[in-house]
């Protein structure tokens, strides 16, 4: 016998081998199913599936994409992390130093592209499903925490673009945070919000509306970047990665992929 | 005290009920509170923003029209006309951008949405639904200008009030 | 030649004006919708795909379409407006196909291999590892090829010439255009959420579930297609591509000149009532004063849902959903449909308010 297969059938019966994977190579019926159950990440599919789910031609592979244009996200914005400072002084200056100063200086370019990316793919998605039918009984509610999860996505775009701290971010987020500002009854500039006072002290004022919570002031500053990155980098993944868990475990439970009934 | 039906809870299926939603009314009440502090939360008490009040120099150094010079540190244009002077907020009304002063044209322009203000700030044109706010101006003992971006005038009806309007 | 490359252009810049091309894009969907059945074979397809790709590079010989075309922060959108046009393709064709098989009495592609089951180990798992490893790739050269946009550092004293929104958001940026920001910034992104989560709960359609088709559910996938198509994918487009300083239209071939100046004299309903037809001044009293606007919007929001059940089609969909689904699907609705309805109001009319309380920061 050749000696790299006695190496090979050696190390599958090792303890630690065998302490890691429960089954053999996954090429006959038992071991197919076995790689599926025994393993967390591969047990969020079933172990069997629908012919026509499996289709790119059904499913786009939008979905799949998006979540895995979220795991390219987190990873190199971790990456990202280690070298940008959230502070007026030096924003600027971290994001050319991504680029000039350190190796592999496309993470940066990774990262803000991918952003753009997942937008679409999850657009694409949310068209594949209406086309679909998909969210038609029993899917409901996974469609309500699917456009959740879409507008989540936008935000994350969106609380990443002021992190530059380049004329695009600022201007961006001025435009965006006086939208706020018009909020009807909760900003200070929009419809109703002057009716609500209790004799001349009015309730909602610039020091309490829905912009100076977005900023964290009454100006974007420091706080609105500090503000900004904590949403980008924690608060808003956090939920993220909930709402997607979520998600799938519904797909799973209302039957897996759709198909015609 | 222990009625028949109950004897072990001391509480009958009535009692029970009422003393259940009390139980759930309280603690949603609690928990709602609790969630409106954390909220709260992300409202500071104490802001580190630059003072609201600046010097803005003598009067007399200011010739008519439009002066730029606190525009970029301060957000204030000081506009000298034949009435006398005022500030005039950079701020755009329509959605915050800083409109560009337009020497030729005699107009402030707003890069966003095309809003056009004249040099009274009133709004002409564009999508701006107000004219610029004007801030106080006022001049102190040393005779330097003051003005005060706390105090603010939205309408076109306060533009002729002292506090905003510097007779020279 | 270059007088007929020059006339192309200015044809074509005149062409993109706001006001033709949202009438075009909303004819050419009713167009596409009605006669799916032509296009969705492969042939006219790559027809559209290799005249649209030689119209670009024709176009990209123009700096001025150059210039805005290959901006980095605009690729995103050639990659979106190609993709929506393909996978829109993709679902109609397989759609009209499945239309045909039912049609026969067969099963639709999806129905003929629903019921066989593949294993999940190799089928699903390679194919998206393939997906992951050659979407990487592509991720990986997109970041070399391209440097990330980043433009001067932040200064709060001078906007920029353009300050433009980021590119998924320049659909409701354009609506800014026509609505007071607490309309086209909160409460019609509030609706497009809501309106979007309930959207099964509205549509009571059992047909057309898991599996593509156009016949069975025409209209949802008619409303739901110009929802994303033409107010969304067509409006981004337009506000990336023609709206340059100062939110100008300008052509695609035009250059972007800081200085053009459009005349922008935008009248109220209450002025065009009061002082132009009456010929009497504006009255003092703001309820009196906004008399017109105030019945023309509860009309439209509160009279209009029971007055479109004399037209048949809303009376189906009033017997189909009950009355409860019928008023939320309808509100939804008619928010959607204020959307073109402001805009060419704007354009015809000049007209800025229908309700204007500026005293309260109230317009509509």
């Amino acid at each position: 016998m050749n000696p790299l297969r006695q190496l090979w059938n050696y190390i599958r019966k090792t303890q630690i081998w065998k302490s890691i994977f429960r089954h053999n190579y996954p090429d006959n019926p038992r071991d197919q199913s076995l790689a599926v159950l025994t393993n967390v990440f591969l047990h969020l599919h079933p172990v069997k599936t629908r012919k026509s789910g499996v289709r790119m031609s059904f499913t786009w592979c939008m979905g799949g994409l998006t979540f895995f244009l979220f795991l390219i996200e987190s990873v190199t914005g971790i990456l990202l992390m280690f070298y940008y400072r959230p502070t007026l002084e030096f924003a600027y200056n971290d994001i050319i130093a991504l680029r000039e100063h350190v190796p592999l200086g496309i993470l940066r370019e990774i990262h803000r592209w991918g952003a753009h990316a997942m937008v679409i793919t999850v657009w694409l998605h949310m068209f594949r499903v209406f086309m679909t039918g998909s969210y038609k009984p029993p899917r409901e509610f996974n469609w309500a925490i699917g456009v959740i999860l879409l507008v989540l996505t936008m935000l994350l775009s969106f609380t990443g673009y002021l992190l530059p701290w380049d004329q695009l971010a600022i201007w961006a987020i001025a435009v965006g945070s006086n939208m706020a500002a018009a909020t009807p009854l909760g900003g200070v500039e929009g419809p109703g919000t002057m009716l609500l006072k209790i004799g001349d002290v009015s309730l909602v004022h610039s020091g309490n509306d829905a912009k100076f919570g977005l900023l964290a002031g009454r100006f974007i500053g420091e706080a609105t970047l500090l503000r900004f990155y904590v949403l980008h980098c924690i608060a808003i993944p956090f939920v993220v990665t909930l709402l997607i868990a979520l998600h799938f475990w519904r797909v799973r439970k209302d039957g897996g992929i759709s198909g015609p009934l | 005290m222990t009625s028949n039906d109950t004897p072990d809870s001391g509480l009958n299926r009535k009692e029970f009920i009422s003393w259940f939603w009390l139980g759930w009314i309280t603690f949603s009440v609690v928990a709602g509170a609790f969630a409106t502090l954390i909220g709260r939360f992300l409202f500071p008490n104490v802001l580190f923003e630059k003072p609201t009040r600046f010097r803005a120099g003598d009067p007399e150094s200011y010739s008519l029209g439009v002066d730029e010079r606190y525009k970029d540190s301060q957000s204030v244009w000081i506009v000298k006309s034949s009435e006398g002077m005022y500030a005039l907020s950079t701020v755009c009304t329509h959605l915050g951008c800083t409109p560009n002063w337009l020497n030729n044209e005699g107009k402030f322009k707003c890069p966003c949405h095309g809003s056009g203000f004249r040099t009274t700030g009133l709004n002409f044109e564009g999508p701006a639904p107000r004219p610029l706010e004007r801030f106080s101006i006022a001049v102190d003992t040393t005779g330097n200008i003051v003005i005060d971006k706390s105090k603010k005038i939205r309408s076109q009806d306060q533009w002729n009030d002292p506090d905003f309007m510097l007779k020279v | 030649m270059d007088w007929l490359n020059e006339s192309i252009k200015e044809v074509i810049n005149f062409l993109s004006n706001p006001v033709i091309y949202f009438t075009v894009v909303v004819i050419a969907w009713w167009w596409l919708m009605k006669f799916h059945r032509v296009w969705v074979q492969p042939k006219p397809m790559k027809i559209a795909l290799i005249a649209s790709l030689v119209f670009l590079v024709w176009a990209l010989f123009d700096p001025n379409f150059n210039k805005e075309a290959t901006k980095p922060d605009n690729i995103p959108i050639w990659l979106m407006s190609y993709g929506v046009a393909f996978f829109f393709w993709l679902s109609i064709s397989r759609g009209a196909k499945n239309d045909e098989l039912m049609a026969a009495g067969e099963p639709n592609l999806e129905k003929a291999e629903s019921d066989k089951k593949v294993y999940t180990w190799p089928d699903l798992v390679y194919s998206e590892l393939i997906c992951i490893v050659a979407f990487t790739a592509f991720m990986v050269l997109w970041g070399i090829v391209f440097d990330a946009p980043l433009e001067d550092p932040a200064n709060s004293g001078v906007t920029p010439a353009v300050a433009k929104a980021p590119w998924y958001f320049l659909g409701l940026q354009e609506l800014l255009v026509y609505y007071d920001p607490w309309i086209a910034g909160v409460v019609l992104p509030g609706f497009i959420v809501v309106g979007l989560i309930a959207i099964p709960y509205m549509d009571t359609n059992p047909k057309g579930n898991g599996y593509y088709t156009v016949k069975d559910r025409f209209d949802e996938i008619w409303l739901f297609g110009f929802g994303f198509v033409v107010l969304w994918i067509a409006l981004i487009f337009l506000g990336t591509f023609m709206r340059g300083p100062g939110w100008n239209f300008f052509g695609p071939f035009e250059y972007w000149d800081t200085h053009k100046v459009v005349p922008m004299n935008n009248v109220n309903v209450s002025e065009i009532f009061w002082i132009k037809i009456l010929g009497v001044g504006l009255p003092s009293n703001i309820l009196l004063r906004e008399i017109v606007g105030l019945v023309l919007v509860s009309f439209y929001m509160g009279a209009l849902p029971k007055l479109l059940l004399k037209i048949a089609k809303f009376k189906a969909i009033y017997e189909k959903m009950g009355f409860v689904r019928y008023y939320i699907f309808i509100v939804m609705f008619l928010v959607m449909a204020s959307l073109p309805i402001k805009m060419y109001l704007r354009w015809g009319f000049d007209l800025k308010y229908i309700i204007s309380i500026p005293e309260f920061m109230f317009n509509i």
